[in-house]
């Protein structure tokens, strides 16, 4: 198993105002200065997780102060030449809420050649919400996004002469990309998924599948991904298709990491902070989707924990290491859970490690980055495979 | 797609009517002239109260537009100016002879788009609280952005009374987001309007009646000037004590207003 180091980059002087901290919160709560030096204090902590061999994931998101990352590519072009060894991860890249594709195969492309070919690509369906700010129709959203993932691929690998894109959603007279991308026929693709169904979806097409904090859920994700691999390519796809996102608290003593870990819980409250009726923008999930989801009730998509119970939003540091979604201790304890937690789904390759979240400060995430780096990673490193037996076990 | 009985509509029919290869979901009640009701984004449904008045003086073919209820969704129709065409292709199936065509709310934007279109096939053309011209002007809205509303916000402003969704039966809650799903896919953007719709709507040749509910909480008074500016030709009817479900507020009054409208015996010649 290999690390991701990944923070939301959060403004998190913000968390004090009250009510919701996404598309609505004004931006005067936003202290420039203050933004700008956490930004450089979070590029900090990125160039020290590629010291120390970790590799690097961003994300963005839109009008929140829970992430000021607004765009991947921005970030990660810092990144591209301010690392040496470190794999870079956009994950991911809000395809639907994207207006020109070709713009987003350009950024991929440039960042690929600034960064000697260490880029690694993540498509998403990006979060609902989001609409509000980019305004794309809420409906044919995942039609636009294949049609977009299609071009995009389609600029990155080519070849040949420049080509004319006439498609449903997208137009352009001549699609070429200068620079190409080193990475041929394109860097890794990455998607995400909180279903079996839509992993099977990510299996036959080959890319890596990463869940995010989905806890006992990641199990199902894993096996509905290796087994649409396994009948689409005839053999069973290598760990390194799989992964998993979750937050990380390490220090010498339990005390400490405890501590820490109440820092970093401030991203989960905040998350949550979202006025409902920005959740699910009326046509953008599927009408059957939506009728499940409601007659389901709220919390039946919240992760669990062991006892089966839904994961309260605020519950305490056990609560989210027992469902899977926080991994706190000393070195040894977090490599022990993390490797229970490893055999329990089935087996992954990567480690989406939330190494910094909430208001974890300076001082600690370079500690913890570096107990993790130095301490953790070596021995995740040397995980075997999880044997066929206890993986499907597992599923039950 | 079946079509569920709906008890608030026991005064009609419901049948599936295949237009040109799309089938929708068409409630038929009453007798007398005949009148196409359009309704708005409350569904058939919301309009139940109106249409059992407008029962008693005409012949109502009240369809589900296509993405509604349980109205078929081809898609070859996302735009608003598609419903316009879509329409004249149904009054051809339904062989309907100059029909009185009331629309309400976004049904009040599909009736002009209509009128735009061929006003001619058109005896009486009303307009309740209609969507479709453009509702803000850069910073300054003149609409409320139903989309940004919470349910219980938009049901105070639409003065209606909604169970919680996850109350509802499983076929009203999918009525309910097929409504939502299909409002979302005409109105999302541009928001409730057609950019082009002003600058057609001096082709409307028919008597126009427009009516407002007075305390319509969702469009304001420089949008109705605009819709009346457009029209000059229009009568203009102001309901009181109703709002922009003026069809679910005050079906009888605003019943009376259309039956009196629509039953002048000599068009009137517009100014």
């Amino acid at each position: 198993m290999i690390i991701w180091q990944f923070s939301e980059q959060a403004y998190h002087p913000a968390f004090q105002v009250p009510g919701a901290m996404r598309v609505t919160l004004p931006q005067h709560h936003c202290e420039p200065n203050e933004a700008g030096r956490l930004l450089n204090r979070y590029l900090d902590e990125y160039m020290l997780a590629d010291e120390l061999g970790l590799n690097i994931m961003v994300n963005e998101h839109h009008a929140a102060a829970t992430c000021m990352s607004t765009s991947c590519m921005t970030t990660l072009a810092i990144l591209a030449r301010q690392t040496s060894k470190a794999r870079l991860l956009a994950l991911g890249i809000p395809l639907a809420n994207r207006s020109n594709p070709l713009r987003v195969a350009e950024e991929i492309a440039m960042v690929d050649a600034l960064s000697g070919g260490r880029l690694e690509v993540g498509l998403v369906k990006g979060a609902a919400y989001e609409l509000f700010m980019s305004n794309r129709q809420p409906t044919g959203f995942m039609d636009r996004f294949w049609e977009a993932h299609d071009l995009i691929l389609a600029a990155l690998s080519n070849q040949g002469d420049n080509f004319s894109w006439e498609g449903e959603y997208f137009h352009y007279r001549t699609a070429s990309l200068w620079p190409r991308p080193i990475q041929q026929p394109h860097p890794p693709i990455w998607m995400t998924a909180s279903s079996a169904g839509s992993a099977r979806g990510y299996g036959k097409l080959g890319y890596t599948c990463a869940t995010f904090l989905s806890g006992a859920v990641a199990r199902s994700v894993f096996t509905g991904y290796r087994e649409a691999y396994a009948e689409t390519h005839g053999r069973q796809p290598g760990l390194d298709r799989l992964a998993y996102l979750a937050l990380v608290a390490c220090a010498s003593d339990r005390p400490t990491a405890f501590r820490r870990a109440e820092a970093m819980k401030s991203y989960f409250t905040t998350a949550a902070r979202l006025d409902p009726q920005y959740r699910n923008p009326w046509g953008f999930n599927p009408i059957e989707a939506n009728v499940r989801m409601l007659q389901a009730g709220s919390s039946a998509m919240r992760p669990r924990m062991r006892n089966g119970k839904p994961l309260p939003v605020d519950g305490t540091i056990e609560e989210y290491m027992d469902a899977g979604l926080m991994f706190v201790g000393t070195p040894d304890d977090v490599y022990e859970q993390l490797a229970r937690f490893n055999e329990e789904t089935g087996g992954f390759g990567n480690l989406l490690m939330m190494g910094q979240a909430g208001e974890l400060d300076h001082a600690d995430t370079t500690d913890n980055l570096t107990l993790v780096g130095r301490e953790v990673a070596p021995r995740l490193a040397e995980l075997t495979e999880v044997p066929l037996d206890i993986r499907y076990e597992a599923v039950g | 797609m079946a079509t569920d009985a709906l008890e608030e509509l026991d005064f009609g029919t419901m049948s599936m009517l295949d237009v040109l290869g799309t089938k929708i979901e068409l409630f038929t009640a009453g007798d007398g002239p005949s009148l196409l009701f359009l309704h708005g984004i409350d569904g058939i449904e919301g309009s139940a109260a109106l249409l059992r008045e407008l029962s008693r003086d005409f012949t109502v073919h009240a369809p589900s537009h296509p993405g509604f209820g349980s109205s078929d969704l081809p898609k070859s129709l996302n735009r608003v100016d598609d419903l316009g065409y879509f329409y004249l292709d149904l009054i051809d199936v339904l062989e309907l002879d100059r029909p009185v065509i009331v629309g309400t709310s976004f049904g009040g934007w599909v009736a002009a788009e209509i009128a735009t279109k061929a006003s001619e096939r058109i005896s009486r053309l009303i307009l309740a609280a209609p969507f479709g011209l453009r509702t803000a002007d850069r910073r300054e809205q003149h609409v409320a952005d139903i989309f940004m509303l919470s349910r219980q916000e938009l049901n105070i402003r639409l003065n209606r009374q909604e169970p919680p969704l996850s109350a509802l039966p499983e076929d009203r809650l999918r009525r309910a987001m097929r409504n939502d799903e299909a409002l979302s896919l005409y109105g999302w953007t541009p928001y409730m309007h057609n950019p082009k719709l002003a600058d057609r709507l001096h082709r409307i040749a028919c008597p126009t009646l427009i009516a407002w509910g007075e305390n319509d909480a969702i469009i304001g008074p420089a949008y109705r000037a605009a819709y009346a500016a457009a029209l000059p030709g229009a009568d203009v009817a102001v309901i009181e004590a109703a709002g922009h479900r003026l069809h679910a507020d005050r079906p009888e009054a605003l019943s009376a207003s259309i039956t009196a409208f629509a039953g002048r015996q000599q068009d009137r010649i517009q100014a």
